[in-house]
């Protein structure tokens, strides 16, 4: 595998989704405007006994790092998919560049723009007047998460682009992403959740990260909530590794 | 610039085929294809529409597993030593599949990345290939604004970045205008005269084979129909054809005296064709003797045979315009 390929292809990768505003302004721009509205019909929610935060903006911040991610990251399999249809896969393929490294410098590139992307929400949020308790650590962790989660949204969303070479297929399986997420307590704490809501909620494993990177802005930084986040996004961006390395190689092998 | 990066001990730089196959589902798309092409050749791979060119070619640079049969490129298998094959080809695909987003400059230093080049090379060696095929001007425009044939050149480049040792050329003028074709012919010309570049390259277009190719071979449904220079394969078609145009009442007449002067052709309503027996030599033969009937024609033509007759002879059928087999669906 050569560094100076990964390098480039995910230069290419990254500036591909940047040169598509409709690739990354949505993903920007909707969860600041949730926010926005949540905080304007919520903000009484935090009186509510039991609601975590004091402030339903710190609440939120957590919410729209994950949200802007998991929207954002799938950029990479739809351009993946375009590649397929259009014939630039069987250029890379066909080039002396090793195989895994087209999948790698994919998923790199989801995590740079998950990592900026995180940023830039804590940044506006911060300035809005949300506050990050637990000071530079818990923002380096958040930027992991946003990082791994990158990956493993963008990993899957390569695993479908090489297993069906659609990019309809590709933007099929984004309302799946976000069924995932409304049905995690990434909108509303478990707390205040009831009934079979609060069931599937309560394994949703984005729940478990959600909470974590929450604990971390809304109550300082404590070494466990950062690994938990981080265990939990690892293992899902692992898998879904693992998922587009495997569909890269049934891709190639049906050739 | 020296041997492309990562190169082996120098080797010949020629393609090997042995009983090559490869079918989809029930589609044999190249079926038992054997062929050679030589060091430093430009090999011209001719035949109409789904005969199997793309597939063939797609066997060759590694794109396709072959399902029986062997080929290798420069010495190197393309089954079992496809990586090393990767290094020594240039490849232009039928759809010169370039990023639309991306400027002709960023897809060259990006193409020069993925061979190896060293960094400090890639910019150089990219303008070099932006001015040799025109596109300097152009270079940091982003590719969906170039034109079919501004594509098709920056293809070109791409697939040159590393000096390939044998360069796979797809159909690399269909769709584009004249001058654009003729310049393309130009730059492949010169790549095997000044660089010594193996060629090999698929075309549906007679003219093509003819101006470019030193050997061709024609490929219909999926099977080698005749392979050689393409002077020898006209050659051996045989005599050149006569079309003789006469008023309509002398129709008959004429055909008994152009019957003594070779087998009879397909021709117009309007007109006779012969092939030749005695060559161009027999032509004043023809005149004399229609005069001597009394059959004064409107006009009189003389075409050696194309590598359309080729075509013809071994397939029955005429290669403009021709499919490969009416059975099979389209893609
Ligand atoms: N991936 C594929 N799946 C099924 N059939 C294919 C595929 N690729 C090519 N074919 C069939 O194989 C035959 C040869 O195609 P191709 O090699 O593209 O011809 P050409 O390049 O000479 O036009 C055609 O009948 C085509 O439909
Ligand atoms: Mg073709």
């Amino acid at each position: 595998m050569s560094a100076g390929g990964v390098v480039s292809l995910s230069r290419r990768s990254i500036s591909n989704t940047l040169r598509q505003p409709q690739m990354w302004v949505p993903s920007m721009a909707f969860p600041l405007i949730f926010t926005a509205l949540n905080t304007g019909a919520m903000g009484r929610a935090t009186r509510l006994p039991g609601f975590p935060a004091e402030s339903f903006l710190d609440f939120a911040v957590a919410t729209a790092v994950v949200q802007g991610v998991l929207f954002g990251a799938t950029a990479g399999g739809s351009d993946m998919a375009v590649d397929i249809q259009d014939g630039f896969f069987d250029r890379l393929v066909s080039s002396p560049v090793s195989r895994p490294t087209i999948v790698l410098a994919r998923l790199a590139g989801a995590a740079v723009l998950g990592a900026v992307q995180s940023l830039v929400f804590m940044a506006i949020l911060t300035a809005f007047g949300a506050q990050v308790r637990g000071g530079a650590p818990a923002v380096l962790t958040i930027v992991a998460v946003a990082m791994l989660l990158a990956m493993a949204i963008g990993g899957l969303s390569v695993a479908i682009a090489l297993k069906t070479g659609s990019s309809e297929v590709v933007q099929a399986a984004f309302p799946v992403f976000f069924i995932s997420l409304f049905t995690s307590s990434a909108f509303f704490p478990r707390e205040l959740m009831s009934g079979w809501f609060k069931t599937v909620a309560s394994v949703n494993p984005l729940s478990f990260m959600i909470e974590s990177v929450r604990a971390l802005i809304i109550g300082g930084f404590h070494v466990g909530d950062a690994m938990r986040a981080l265990a939990i996004v690892a293992a899902l961006a692992g898998v879904s590794l693992l998922l587009s390395l495997r569909a890269l190689r049934s891709r190639l092998a049906a050739g | 610039m020296s041997k492309p990066a990562g190169a082996a001990s120098p080797r010949a730089a020629n393609v090997e085929v042995r009983g090559l196959v490869r079918r989809f589902g029930s589609i044999t798309a190249v079926d038992g294809v054997d062929l050679d092409v030589a060091e430093g050749e430009v090999f011209g791979f001719l035949g109409p529409n789904g005969a199997g060119k793309s597939t063939m070619v797609r066997m060759l640079v590694t794109l396709l597993r072959p399902s029986a049969g062997a080929a290798r490129v420069a010495g190197y298998d393309v089954v079992k030593e496809a990586a090393k094959v990767r290094r020594v080809i240039g490849v232009a695909l039928q759809d010169a599949a370039l990023d639309p987003l991306m400027t002709g400059r960023e897809l060259l230093r990006l193409q020069a990345t993925l061979h190896g080049i060293p960094r400090g090379h890639v910019e150089a060696r990219g303008g070099e290939l932006l001015e040799r095929v025109g596109l300097t001007a152009a270079a940091d425009r982003r590719v969906g604004t170039y034109s079919g044939g501004m594509r098709r050149r920056l293809d070109l480049a791409m697939a040159l970045i590393h000096e390939p040792a044998v360069l796979f050329l797809d159909e690399p003028t269909t769709g584009l205008d004249p001058m654009s074709r003729i310049s393309l012919w130009e730059e492949v010309r010169r790549l095997n005269i000044d660089h010594g570049t193996t060629v090999f390259l698929t075309t549906q277009y007679l003219e093509e084979a003819d101006e470019l190719a030193q050997r061709v071979a024609i490929i219909d449904r999926g099977r080698i129909v005749r392979e050689g220079p393409p002077a020898e394969l006209k050659a051996q078609v045989g005599e050149p054809t006569l079309q003789v145009v006469v008023p309509e009442g002398d129709l008959e007449r004429a055909a008994e005296v152009l019957r003594h002067f070779g087998e009879p052709a397909p021709a117009r309503p309007d007109s006779l064709a012969v092939h030749l027996a005695g060559g161009a030599a027999g032509l004043a033969a023809v005149v004399r003797a229609l005069d001597e009937r009394g059959v004064q024609p409107v006009s009189m033509e003389l075409t050696a045979p194309s590598l359309d007759d080729v075509f013809v002879e071994a397939t029955g059928r005429r290669l403009e315009g021709a499919q490969a087999d009416p059975a099979v669906p389209a893609p």
